[in-house]
């Protein structure tokens, strides 16, 4: 079976700049501008977000796509679905009835209530109409990857190698 | 994954849920077997959580349908709505369905689910007494509304409240009428559900709490409930809403139950190849730490995928169920899981409330391990929590930010890195590959 990709992030690399948060809003704006997305109303939503680990170590995390996603066990209308092909999670908008279980068991705490937008679960898509995600396009220091676990760890671990000095307790 | 051929019969009853679960389940790894669905509804499979909001009017009658109409047939398999159970012969593996007909099974589910607990007080019987477990029920009370004036809820807990909300969503006056001392006395301690109270009155719902219905008044139909202090409130339509009880009927005495059928860790109860998932099962309850019923959707749903992967031959071990719930009121979301009211010694409680701004949190520890915790408003990060417990993970390091409105995924990075083996989802290891801390 091929891998599904999904966003990876290098902490390493993250300086907390919220280019991406910004990006997935726009790109979820009517009119994908910045400017004109501020004046939207219902407001454009980020779907992503930079948590600090410690100070000055942070990174940017959205919806995991998880193998087993505990929102698709708990969604009580059905409205959640995994893609078997893509490893995509995705939510119907049109049958979320804003119950919040997915909520309440996501591990990551990334979903978000759309109060101001019928009352509806809000999340990470991986961008549908992009081939990559906006966040990662965005990303000024390319934190951000949209790959597969296999191809993130084998990058990884050669950029350890050529930086190896700057991991050096 | 590799399909062998087999030449099964699984027998599953019940339709929702677990049920549900269950086939999706065994399908995946068995496509040759015969799956036998028997359900006493005579509708395709819905979603009971959904009835108060169809009943609040929020929702068209399709958002009830949760699996599509081809259904049965992308599944392969055979259906018999409509049709009870009338008994079961665990020795010989046979059921007896309506109509005298038999059918013999090598593996079979339980997902019988369960009952709305009816309330046997004078008047009960009378035109206007509803539950709100089924179709039927929702239907029933929809077709009354339009000579409905006045409501009384009996029971403060979650059916109660949510059927409480849809009516007056609709225009009815409510009165719920509680016997605890508190609402929502099960799922929330009683801080919590004093928030929730003051935001229900608020917004038009009364409540009476300590008190019961001794009494249902009115001829053939209802028309008010006499208290058991004397007082008489005018309604003509009452709802109960005293929780449910798992229908256990179809195997009593055949296999080992108390509140629920007792099931172990493969699902499977006391008799060989008889399974047990969803509200009519009793499973052991990881953070009550003890057999325990929990009528929660995403148990129903979780037991019944594992349950049916185990009847398919799988050998999956069930992680153990929990209680957990959401809600929404007027825009006010609250969440609890686990232990809410601890009892006994060993327990911490880390509270943080925000009256106005009607933000409170508490999360109860125990020896170092989450066990429980109620969000209201702020609730995005309830998941987070709910999880650190489940895995039981040793919260000591981030103890004083638990319960702060800032915490969030970030701060258990870095206990993923120290106790690397308690995160069992792949996606934990994904966040924390780059992060290499100074310690």
């Amino acid at each position: 079976m091929v891998q599904s990709k999904k966003i990876f992030c290098d902490i390493t690399r993250c300086i907390a700049c919220r280019t991406c948060e910004i990006a997935c809003a726009v790109e979820h704006s009517i009119t994908k501008d910045l400017f004109l997305g501020m004046l939207e109303r219902p407001r454009p939503k980020k779907r992503a977000f930079v948590f600090f680990l410690e100070r000055d170590v942070s990174r940017s995390t959205a919806c995991q796509h998880c193998e087993e996603p505990p929102c698709m066990e708990a969604c009580m209308s059905g409205c959640i679905s995994k893609d078997e092909k893509t490893g995509k999670v995705d939510i119907d908008r049109s049958r979320c009835v804003g119950c919040w279980m997915c909520i309440m068991v996501c591990p990551f705490g990334i979903i978000s209530r759309d109060i101001t937008d019928k009352n509806k679960a809000l999340k990470c898509d991986l961008c549908p109409d992009r081939e990559s995600p906006a966040c990662v396009d965005a990303c000024p220091t390319k934190t951000l990857a949209y790959e597969s676990r296999d191809e993130f760890l084998k990058r990884i671990k050669q950029a350890k190698k050529v930086y190896a000095h700057s991991h050096k307790k | 994954m590799p399909t062998h051929i087999k030449n099964n019969i699984y027998a599953i009853i019940g339709n929702s849920a677990a049920g549900l679960a269950a086939i999706e389940s065994i399908r995946r790894v068995d496509q040759s077997s015969r799956i036998v669905n028997i359900s006493n509804q005579p509708q395709r499979p819905y979603s009971r959580c959904l009835l108060s909001y169809y009943l609040a009017g929020q929702y068209d009658k399709d958002i009830l349908w949760i699996r599509p109409e081809d259904y049965y047939k992308k599944y392969d398999t055979e259906v018999l709505l409509n049709t009870a159970v009338t008994g079961a012969d665990i020795k010989n593996k046979t059921l007896e369905i309506s109509g005298k007909k038999k059918i013999s099974f090598d593996k079979l589910l339980i997902a019988t689910g369960a009952s709305a607990k009816f309330l046997n007080i004078k008047g009960a019987d009378k035109k206007g007494v509803f539950v709100l477990r089924t179709l039927e029920d929702a239907d029933g009370i929809l077709r009354m509304l339009p000579n409905v004036k006045n409501a009384c809820i009996l029971g403060g807990g979650l059916i109660g409240l949510r059927a409480a909300y849809a009516l007056k969503r609709r225009g009815v006056a409510v009165h719920v009428i509680v016997k605890s001392e508190h609402i929502f006395s099960q799922m929330l301690d009683a801080e919590a559900a004093d928030i929730m109270r003051q935001h229900l009155e608020v917004n038009g719902i009364e409540i009476s709490t300590g008190l019961e219905a001794a009494e249902i008044s009115g001829k053939d139909s209802v028309d008010g409930v006499i208290l058991d202090d004397g007082n008489r409130l005018d309604c003509q339509l009452i709802i109960i809403g005293k929780g449910v009880a798992a229908n256990l009927g179809i195997v009593k005495g055949q296999v080992k139950a108390d509140m629920g059928i007792l099931a172990d860790e493969r699902l499977e109860t006391d008799r060989k190849d008889i399974y047990a998932a969803g509200d009519a099962a009793q499973a052991y309850d990881v953070l009550e730490e003890k057999n325990n019923v929990n009528q929660i959707w995403p148990a129903a749903i979780r037991q019944g995928k594992i349950a049916g992967l185990n009847m398919a031959g799988e050998e999956i071990k069930y992680e153990g169920s929990y209680g957990t719930n959401s809600l929404d009121f007027f825009d006010l979301a609250v969440m609890s899981f686990g232990v809410v009211k601890p009892k006994g010694g060993g327990f911490e409680e880390l509270i943080a409330l925000d009256a106005k701004r009607r933000l409170y949190r508490k999360i109860v520890v125990k020896g170092e391990r989450i066990v429980g915790g109620v969000l209201i408003n702020d609730v995005e990060r309830h998941g987070i929590l709910l999880h650190l417990a489940l895995q039981k993970i040793d919260i000591s390091d981030i103890k004083d930010i638990l319960a702060d409105e800032y915490f969030d995924f970030g701060k258990v990075i870095p206990l993923i890195k120290r106790q690397t083996n308690l995160f069992i989802r792949p996606e934990y290891k994904d966040t924390c590959v780059t992060y290499s801390p100074l310690y």
